[in-house]
């Protein structure tokens, strides 16, 4: 009893309630749409739409949030999954590029009179001084010595300068103080192609030999370096010079992204060399 | 007191130098604007007199270069060898240790270096080879940048040694 003393309005309110709705069973009959109802639908209507506005509101955001966690999470999966096979679209190309590069190697060695042995280069002059000289990672020990030939797929690169156990020195065809006997592809007209640093000339070509822009220049095998009939390059320019005519060639190895070489195991006669 | 475990240190340090200058800082990659490591260190050993060895070991750098630049006969050792000395003589100076006279002792050296090279080219009526203004300058300031922090670092490393 001391309960309901205490929650006298509360208990009023559920009976007025109750009643309410047994009075509303009992109308059911006779009208779905009595004022009553109206009265409370109307009532109840604003707070309901507020409050379910609202909760759609907060739960959409709340999705939206949970969408969004979730989209950067799958967003950051697939970016590393991009990255992953964009590497390894890298590395296949990579190993595609290699393996062609590793082929026209093979090629040029079965095609070669002499034996070979190919090397990679693993740096490079330290100086400015003499810029055109890069270091493979072969020497005496693959029986290499001074002197002999290194060429690329592409045609010449230089000649063995130093030589160690298991490294060499490559002085590049560019280099000032690099000279080939060669003659004009087309025309076996003759000259020497010294280094300019950058690029090649072919000097001391007979004023009346045929010589034109495009021209293949290939080495002669004259000077007791290189085999004879090596690509050299391409004349790009030509321009008197006395009673010669001065080519500018344009090597056809691009020295600049040179990775793998042969070495032309062919031995130099030590007169040539002293000289 | 010096420690001779020095010596060492100076040596794997020029190794380094100029395995780094062969390949990842060769001129042939990177063009005139790369930092001489090997001058550098040069120059250092210069400063730096109490280091033991340091006309050995600058003697050894500019062998290092020679070799490895095509076998020159000599250019770099005597030219290197001429800048230590130079540097070596004049550094009695205190402020030799500031990091803005450092900055101006490595400038200069990298013009005496080039200008010493130049020389000889010229006395010796080899044209292949020529270096404008512009380009040793160029090469003088770069050493600078690098020079001065890269200083800082191997005292440190040769002090921690002689403690």
């Amino acid at each position: 009893m001391g309960f309901l003393k205490r929650r006298t309005i509360l208990v009023t309110l559920i009976l007025f309630f109750a009643s309410i709705l047994l009075f509303s069973l009992y109308q059911q009959d006779k009208s779905t749409n009595n004022p009553l109802s109206r009265l409370v639908l109307a009532v109840t209507y604003y707070p309901q739409k507020f409050v379910s506005a609202s909760t759609n509101k907060v739960v959409s955001v709340w999705y939206r949030y949970l969408d969004l966690v979730h989209l950067k999470e799958e967003n950051l999966g697939l970016r590393e999954e991009i990255n992953k096979l964009r590497q390894e679209r890298f590395e296949l190309y990579e190993a595609e590029v290699q393996n062609k590069r590793l082929k026209k190697l093979l090629d040029f060695k079965e095609a070669s009179s002499y034996p070979v042995v190919s090397a990679n280069v693993i740096g490079a002059s330290p100086s400015i001084l003499r810029s055109q000289v890069v270091i493979v990672d072969k020497g005496t020990g693959s029986g290499v010595t001074q002197g002999m030939p290194v060429a690329s797929y592409d045609g010449i690169v230089g000649r063995i300068l130093v030589t160690a156990y298991k490294s060499s020195e490559v002085l590049l065809i560019t280099d000032p103080v690099s000279a080939v006997d060669a003659y004009v592809h087309r025309t076996r007209a003759r000259g020497i192609v010294k280094g300019t640093g950058s690029g090649c000339v072919m000097q001391y070509i007979e004023k009346k030999s045929d010589v034109s822009i495009g021209d293949k220049v290939i080495s002669s095998g004259k000077d007791g370096f290189f085999p004879k009939g090596v690509i050299i390059g391409t004349v790009t320019d030509i321009e008197a010079d006395g009673s010669f005519i001065t080519a500018s060639v344009s090597p056809h190895v691009d020295l600049n992204s040179l990775e793998e070489v042969v070495i032309i195991l062919k031995n130099v006669d030590s007169v040539v060399l002293n000289e | 007191m010096n420690n001779p475990l020095s010596i060492i240190l100076f040596a794997l340090i020029s190794l380094l130098f100029i395995t780094l200058q062969t390949t990842l800082l060769s001129p042939r990659n990177v063009g005139y604007v790369f930092p001489d490591l090997n001058l550098l260190l040069i120059v250092f050993l210069g400063i730096y007199k109490d280091v033991r060895g340091s006309l050995v070991l600058a003697a050894g750098n500019g062998y290092l270069m020679d070799v490895l630049s095509g076998n020159l006969p000599g250019t770099f050792t005597i030219s290197r060898l001429s800048a230590y000395l130079l540097v070596r003589t004049s550094s009695n100076h205190v402020y030799l240790k500031k990091w803005i006279v450092q900055g101006l002792v490595i400038f200069l050296a990298t013009i005496f270096s080039w200008t010493f090279i130049i020389s000889i080219f010229r006395i010796r009526q080899d044209t292949y080879f020529t270096l404008t203004l512009s380009e040793i300058m160029t090469q003088a300031v770069v050493n600078t940048i690098i020079g001065i922090p890269l200083f800082w670092m191997i005292a440190r490393l040769h002090a921690k040694l002689q403690k």
